[in-house]
């Protein structure tokens, strides 16, 4: 079939013709080739190049001189203190030295038995603020205070890895591209004749999408690309699970790309103001549970969950929103984290959502934040009773929702039996796991499955969609490719500059894997299922949008030297002190406005 | 910080669990892969497929929504152990044989399908459906294969009782998803002195001036054999002719059981066999040493003798092509056949050939019951102990317009030549027309 279609169009020589339709079969191969080296480069960038701390200041001690290598810093007894200084009468934790974007230091008390003294003024509950050649005292250990010279810093930085030496990213966007088109090629052969022009500008579009922003990077002098074109990659899977299911539907697809990579910079770009993104927090936080209200309150029961809402034709998840306002609200300042309030706020706020979603129905989504909920607040407390406790009353209360509404309970009744209900509750697993398995380790070719056919095939069973038409390879590389994102979270969080930005890349992280467990393994009968989506490849714009902006808090962890364009490279930071030096009227430093709404 | 960031590890955590959860389903994939592809399978391939007779009548049309079978309900029943259904509840049948070559699985590229689905048979509906006819005009249990021993075609495989797969409805009688062509295996009786003249023409010298002498009773170390005859002196033609199992018990001993069990084997008795896919049942013969008396039994097709009509067929096909099998099956695509079998000498085949014509001829009033039909048979009536026996009638068309092998056997039906005779000439008779 292929074969006619392309004699259709192109009227070439037979010999020609029998070499094209053997080399149109090589696409396929060639398809997993690309995937496979782009994760792999994107890994070996991500994870094998070497990574320095930057230096903030220092803490003279003696002779010694300490540095501090975040804008937080835990000074205490404790071997995980950032600045550890090992005398008797110093706590644990004993202290938070912080620093604000405009470059101010500020010490926190935190909670010491001793107590802290700044140039022998007790330290209250605000804070100091701190500056060279101030002396700390610290239950009895005097300390000095030193900030890092412009000239020191610039030489330090200069000492640091530039990402991109060993794995250049425009080999790996290159190599992103050529899979596009091999991806774009297999559509035009399989698609109907109406639908490829559309299909050809979609990946036209995300071609000039991702090239843009590559080159916009390059011009701000960032060389840090990896999650990016792993973002990309995902996301072509996910255009081309549209074009073989939706073809009629490309230009909404275009236009959701274009909004998602346009919100991921405005989001990032936002972020890369601390202040300016913890001014916002309450904001969010109230936003995120208006719309969660209003979902309760107005949506319809649409497929089991009433997770929609509609405006003017088009439906919206609010759902997906929340989960960005979630850990925006969610993640938090090292100095913050060790109050009370802030952590009280942190469970309300976590609670609200999770009773919202269960409200809502939205079983799969309630289960995403709660793991989330748990990550963070382990994150924050390290206290694994905390976390158990979480997790039996959770169990608790799922086990009423399963006994209260039906149609959760009929999904856990037919887990890991869906092959003695084929024509029931089994439905839509069995032939997932059909097709998946039909397209064997090299699929059927973009387009070519069966599957798509099947209700919620391109949302709640694209695992086994993209498993069917480009093979359980790139299927696993799907996975992989989120993998790859959340290890990189979590080795940028060992040097981010601010908690905030490390909570926030690991939470976001954690909820996209658990997002794509649930999906991948609802789908398969291997966990029950859900019906939530996978990130980036489900269609479905609310999602997209949503990775897309999970994505920017990643970035704003990734503090290699002139990687991430959210966070500001050192040579430049002093302007930006200026800056705020110059506003600094506005601020209002008042930390003690959490986000609970009080 | 670190304090924080050293926590963020617990993320790796989730991401163990994941690649468990995909180890998982990888090794559930090495497993199941196959049962779980073929599960919708036609689906899965986007198959469009027919099962078609040697004419091109459709006997069975699939598509993604729809299973279809001949239109006709005779030709369904009559058909359905050659075509099986889509749920595979017969066993034998070329939808459940075929459906893994019209679409097959590997762990590495999933399901293909291969260029056409379309499977052309050599069955000839119209024989089928007359051979079913004739045996539900009997008792309605038995089982009727015609052949081309030129080329191995096989025309007619019918077993009954049998299914109409489209009538949900109705409970069908108890076996009839049995193909007993294939799958069942039967005591030959009389037929199964073919098989002994066969050995004995093969081992022993002089076959033609020995005589035998019948008187309806005869003892061997103390075990009766008895006779429908008396037959007194016959020929070795004559005794095949007369059925006479004094002879035969005789000619069994004198082959003796070594050499009887050579030639049962050589002939394909005793193993299965494949046609086009499908196995076919083992017959059975006394292996370990059993005595004269039960030899004697033996080589008249009693003792535990038990026959596979498939195994017979193929026999009598060698006979009637100068000793030599020409492989059968059941899809035009295997024509010419895969391959050929020396079953016998030319000889002994020529020989057994010319001496079932003269069974036809002087005793089975061909004018009668066979009418214009240059036969060359053998019948069988298989006594079971119980006053039921099995009626047995095989043998083949002396002629080279029309090459056909056949075997009919009704189960419990009573006389060879008087329950399954007629059966047999209603086919030939419709095969003489072809």
């Amino acid at each position: 079939m292929l074969y006619c279609r392309l004699k259709y169009y192109v009227k070439l020589s037979a010999a020609v013709d029998d070499f094209l339709s053997y080399s149109l079969t090589a696409t396929k191969y060639v398809l997993i080739l690309l995937s496979l080296a782009i994760l792999v480069r994107c890994l070996r960038s991500m994870l094998s190049e070497k990574y320095e701390s930057e230096v903030w200041a220092y803490i003279r001690l003696g002779r010694e001189l300490l540095p501090a290598t975040h804008w937080e810093n835990i000074i205490g007894r404790s071997r995980s203190a950032d600045v550890r200084i090992d005398r008797k009468g110093i706590g644990r934790v004993h202290a938070v030295l912080k620093r604000s974007d405009n470059g101010v230091w500020t010490i926190y008390d935190v909670f010491s038995r001793r107590g802290v003294w700044v140039n022998s003024i007790k330290v209250g509950p605000r804070g100091m603020n701190l500056d060279t050649g101030d002396v700390i005292n610290l239950a009895g250990t005097t300390v000095r205070f030193q900030d890092i010279t412009t000239a020191k810093r610039q030489k330090l930085e200069a000492q640091r890895t530039v990402p991109g030496k060993s794995v250049s990213p425009f080999g790996t966007l290159l190599e992103l591209t050529v899979f596009e088109l091999f991806l774009l090629l297999q559509h035009t052969m399989t698609a109907r004749e109406e639908h490829i022009a559309s299909i050809a500008l979609a990946f036209a579009m995300l071609l000039a999408l991702e090239w843009a922003c590559y080159l916009s990077m390059r011009l701000m002098g960032r060389s840090g690309f990896e999650v990016e074109t792993l973002a990309f990659y995902l996301t072509a899977l996910g255009l081309s699970v549209a074009a073989s299911s939706t073809p009629g539907d490309m230009y909404k697809q275009i236009l959701l790309m274009t909004a998602a990579v346009v919100l991921f910079l405005l989001m990032g770009w936002w972020l890369r103001s601390l202040h300016r993104t913890t001014l916002l927090r309450m904001t969010v936080g109230i936003c995120a549970l208006a719309l969660l209200a209003l979902n309760v309150l107005t949506s319809d029961a649409v497929f089991g969950a009433r997770n929609w809402l509609d405006f003017g034709g088009y439906s919206f998840q609010p759902s997906e929103l929340v989960k960005v306002a979630y850990l925006y609200v969610g993640a938090s300042t090292l100095d913050r984290l060790y109050r009370k309030r802030n952590l009280l706020a942190f469970i309300a706020f976590s609670a609200v959502c999770v009773v919202a979603l269960a409200l809502i129905g939205d079983f799969g989504t309630a289960l995403v934040f709660f793991t989330c909920f748990l990550v963070i607040s382990f994150m924050r407390s390290g206290s694994i009773a905390t976390v158990l406790l979480a997790v039996a009353g959770a169990g608790m209360a799922g086990v009423l929702a399963v006994s209260m509404r039906p149609y959760i309970g009929q999904r856990f009744a037919s887990w890991g039996h869906v092959w003695e209900d084929i024509y029931g509750a089994g439905f839509q697993q069995s032939r997932a796991m059909s097709a998946a398995a039909g397209g064997g380790l090299f699929g059927k070719g973009a387009g070519s499955g069966w599957l798509k056919q099947v209700f919620a095939a391109n949302t709640d069973l694209v695992f086994a969609m993209v498993c069917e038409e480009q093979g359980l390879i790139i299927g696993i590389c799907m996975v992989l490719a989120v993998l790859a994102m959340a290890f990189f979270a979590v080795r940028s969080a060992r040097h981010g500059r601010s908690a905030y930005y490390a909570i926030a890349a690991c939470g976001a992280m954690s909820m996209l894997m658990v997002q794509m467990a649930l999906n991948v393994f609802g789908s398969v009968d291997i966990l029950p299922f859900t019906g939530v989506t996978f990130p980036f490849v489900s269609r479905g714009g609310s999602s997209l949008l949503s990775c897309w902006m999970l994505m920017a808090f990643l970035k704003g962890a990734d503090t290699r030297r002139g990687a991430s364009f959210v966070v500001r490279p050192v040579k430049t930071i002093e302007e930006y002190e200026v800056v705020y030096d110059a506003e600094k009227d506005d601020y209002d430093y008042d930390d003690d406005g959490t986000e609970s709404g009080d | 910080m670190n304090k924080i960031t050293n926590r963020a590890v617990s993320v790796l955590l989730i991401a163990a669990l994941i690649i468990v959860g995909l180890t998982v389903y990888v090794l559930r994939y090495i497993d199941h892969g196959k049962s779980w592809a073929m599960s919708f399978s036609r689906a899965n391939a986007g198959v469009t497929g027919t099962v078609t007779d040697r004419d091109g009548l459709v006997l069975a049309a699939f598509d993604e929504t729809r299973n279809a079978y001949a239109e006709n309900a005779l030709d369904r029943e009559a058909c359905y152990h050659v075509t099986g259904d889509y749920w595979g509840r017969s066993g034998t049948g070329i939808l459940s044989a075929y459906w893994d070559d019209m679409q097959s699985f590997s762990l590495l590229t999933g399901t293909t399908h291969a260029e056409s689905a379309e499977l052309k048979l050599t069955v000839d509906t119209g024989l089928c459906r007359t051979a079913y006819a004739a045996l539900l005009g009997q008792n309605g249990m038995g089982a009727a294969m015609l052949m081309n021993y030129r080329t191995g075609e096989v025309l007619c495989m019918v077993s009954a009782p049998s299914v109409d797969p489209l009538d949900s409805e109705t409970e069908p009688p108890e076996g009839a998803y049995i193909n007993r062509c294939l799958s069942s295996v039967f005591t030959p009786g009389s037929v199964f002195k073919l098989v002994t003249a066969a050995a004995a023409i093969e081992t022993v010298p002089n076959m033609d001036s020995r005589q035998f002498y019948c008187e309806n009773l005869y003892t061997i170390a103390g075990v009766d054999i008895k006779c429908t005859g008396p037959h007194y002196t016959q020929t070795f033609e004559q005794a095949l002719a007369n059925s006479c199992n004094i002879a035969f018990a005789q000619i069994a001993v004198k082959v003796g059981q070594t050499n009887m069990i050579e030639h049962v084997r050589a002939y394909g008795f005793l193993d299965r066999h494949e046609l086009s896919g499908l196995r076919s049942a083992a017959g059975n013969y006394p292996l370990d040493f059993v005595g004269d008396p039960e030899l004697a039994w033996s080589g008249i097709g009693q003792s535990t003798d038990l026959v596979n009509p498939y195994a017979m067929l193929r026999f009598v096909a060698a006979i009637a092509n100068h000793g030599v099998l020409v492989e059968p099956h059941l899809l035009m695509s295997e024509t010419p056949a895969a391959g050929e079998t020396r079953l016998m000498q030319a000889d002994t085949a020529d020989r057994l050939a010319a001496m079932m014509n003269y069974n036809v001829v002087s005793h089975y009033e061909p004018e009668d019951n066979f009418p214009g039909l240059p036969l060359c048979a053998k019948t069988g009536t298989a006594e079971l102990g119980d006053g039921t026996s099995h009626a047995w009638f095989v043998g083949f068309l002396n002629d080279e317009a029309h090459p056909y092998a056949f075997v009919v056997l009704v189960e419990r039906g009573g006389s060879g030549l008087r329950v399954a005779g007629p059966v047999a000439n209603r086919l030939l008779q419709e095969a003489m027309k072809r």
